[in-house]
């Protein structure tokens, strides 16, 4: 049983990757590193299953610069500033990951207090996503009855999408699958049909989807259309790779900057305490 | 002359089993109530309506229970993309999705736990929720305009839990607090069955009433490792080489067309097994012993 116990030992690594030298960060640890950035000290961050980018980019910016964040796994609330690392949950109510947590809320009682999510932010993954940054985990076909794919469902992001600041949609992989012109269905609302107002027009508090981070780039939303458009290109991505995996013509800039890698000191940590085991080194 | 006894809840799986019937609306929590749904799917049960989540909900999919599922979240586990069975009879249109969102989901089962017709929720606004599920309503609240969604009450027939004790007369306690919608289903439902560790004294209840998290769970089951092949707090751990021969077998099933190994697994964990005490030491002592931890 993998137990993650805080402890000073030898960093562990996996394949050829060895040491802090920014030349060898992977994509992975530079979407990591750009979304932790994004996070201010003090801010409340929602962690989800099935996200190992963002989990990192959380612990990352935890131990770099921000002691007052509270981190939430699914249930699970904590502050870990004090430890050298964070336990990996095998899940959010694992009392492996509970252990390390300052309170706990059953599901049902997650969502009873919504006064401070304009300071939570969390991230969302999707089977499809549109330019508008709206999101599909319900699945892909024509007819809701009979899906071509069946996704895994909603779980909580239709609330989180509607209440928290800002969020940030974070993929394992680029494709033209994924990013389509329009989702079959959305279950997370982002900026509608575009327009600054999409979402006040509908009465909707939360800030809606800031970045869209991928293995190939960063896309943000232009402020007039909220439509998407290419923020950074990670190092060694052409635009022409970005075009041709794209499902739906992307607002491109002349011109376009290279998505900053980790500093060494940054990516010591993530090696060393924000991602032990290596999942983002492959 | 002596005053009437009072009536002790306690019931074997066997018995509890047969409040279950075809077609009836039953919510299962988490830690899942392995021991009963397996006994459920003993007893053939068929066209449920399903309140649940994960591989337990999967598993009665497989077994041919289940006509519609009420889930926001039906994945294979942590990390997993989505349960095999669920998937496969989705897209085949053999089940019907009730498609939901975990504070949609909450909030029908508030509304039912009170007596409401409906309770309003703002998740799910702009989204494509009320056009799939046409139960959700989308509405102009009377008080300030704002657009939002009426979640219709949920209040299903049975809600069967997994707790860690209760004394006989189904004063329940949970190790660390209940987790998931325990509370919700539990409030909702008509009838509650809570599956236990350990039945413990009515004494060492009333030597913390605080920590009493069901009072009066109409029927409590012994059943110590009945989590598993999930885990139970305080207990034991999942049991992650189980769940995945049954991953690996019910994707079998979805992806090849190869019912075989899934049937060979009913027949071996579920249907030969004829208690709950069967299927234990079908698992095997050994196996159970490196479970049993925190």
């Amino acid at each position: 049983m993998p137990t993650d116990e805080p402890t000073t030992a030898e960093p562990t690594t996996s394949g050829t990757v060895t040491g802090f030298d920014p030349a060898t960060a992977t994509r992975e640890e530079i979407m990591a590193t750009f979304l932790a950035n994004d996070l201010q000290d003090g801010e409340i961050l929602q962690i989800g299953a099935a996200m190992p980018v963002g989990e990192v980019a959380v612990r990352l910016a935890h131990f770099s610069h921000g002691p007052n964040m509270e981190l939430i796994f699914i249930g699970a609330r904590m502050n870990a500033a004090h430890l050298d690392v964070l336990p990996t949950p095998e899940f959010g109510w694992d009392r492996r990951t509970v252990r390390w947590a300052e309170s706990f809320s059953d599901t049902g009682h997650r969502f009873d207090r919504v006064k401070d999510w304009h300071r939570r932010v969390f991230f969302i993954g999707g089977v499809q996503v549109d330019p508008y940054g709206n999101t599909n985990l319900i699945g892909v076909g024509e007819d809701h009855r009979r899906l071509r794919f069946r996704g895994p469902g909603s779980v909580g992001t239709s609330t989180l999408s509607t209440l928290v600041g800002r969020y940030h949609i974070v993929l394992n992989s680029h494709t033209a699958r994924t990013f389509v012109e329009r989702c079959d269905f959305i279950s997370a609302y982002g900026w509608g049909s575009g327009g600054a107002d999409a979402r006040t027009r509908l009465g909707i508090p939360g800030g809606g989807p800031r970045y869209c981070v991928t293995p190939l780039c960063v896309m943000d939303f232009a402020p007039d259309t909220k439509r998407m458009r290419l923020h950074s290109l990670h190092p060694g991505v052409t635009v022409e790779e970005v075009r041709a995996n794209t499902g739906f013509a992307l607002d491109i800039p002349d011109d376009v900057p290279t998505t900053p890698r980790p500093t060494a000191a940054q990516l010591e940590i993530i090696r060393t305490r924000a991602d032990r085991r290596g999942a983002l080194r492959h | 002359m002596s005053s009437p006894a009072r009536h002790e809840r306690i019931v074997d799986e066997a018995d509890a089993a047969t409040w279950i019937t075809d077609g009836m609306t039953i919510a299962i929590g988490e830690p899942a109530p392995m021991a009963m749904i397996r006994q459920i799917i003993r007893r053939g049960v068929k066209d449920l309506t399903v309140v649940g989540s994960g591989l337990a909900l999967d598993l009665l999919i497989a077994a041919g229970c289940v006509r519609r599922t009420m889930a926001y979240y039906v994945g294979g586990g942590f990390g997993g993309a989505v349960a095999p069975s669920f998937r496969r009879a989705a897209e085949a249109g053999e089940i019907e999705v009730w498609e939901c969102e975990e504070g949609i989901l909450t909030t029908g089962l508030r509304a039912g736990a009170q007596g409401l017709p409906f309770l309003p929720w703002r998740g799910g606004v702009g989204t494509s929720l009320p056009e799939v599920n046409p139960d959700l309503k989308v509405i102009t609240d009377p008080i300030k305009g704002e657009t939002l969604i009426a979640v219709p009450a949920i209040e299903p027939d049975v809600a069967i839990l997994h707790a860690a004790v209760s004394d006989a007369y189904g004063n329940v306690q949970h190790c660390g607090g209940p987790g998931w919608l325990d509370l919700f289903l539990q409030r909702a439902a008509d009838r509650v069955i809570v599956q236990v560790e350990k039945i413990i004294a009515n004494e060492e209840v009333r030597a913390d009433p605080w920590a009493t998290t069901i009072a009066g769970a109409d029927a409590v089951v012994r059943a110590p490792y009945g989590a598993h092949p999930f885990y139970s707090r305080g207990y034991y751990v999942q049991d992650r080489a189980f769940t995945r021969l049954y991953v690996e077998a019910a994707t079998a099933a979805a992806q090849a067309g190869d019912r075989g190994p899934l049937d060979a697994f009913l027949a071996r964990y579920v249907l030969e097994a004829e208690t709950h005490g069967d299927y234990l030491e079908r698992v095997g002592v050994k196996q159970l012993i490196a479970l049993h931890e925190y």
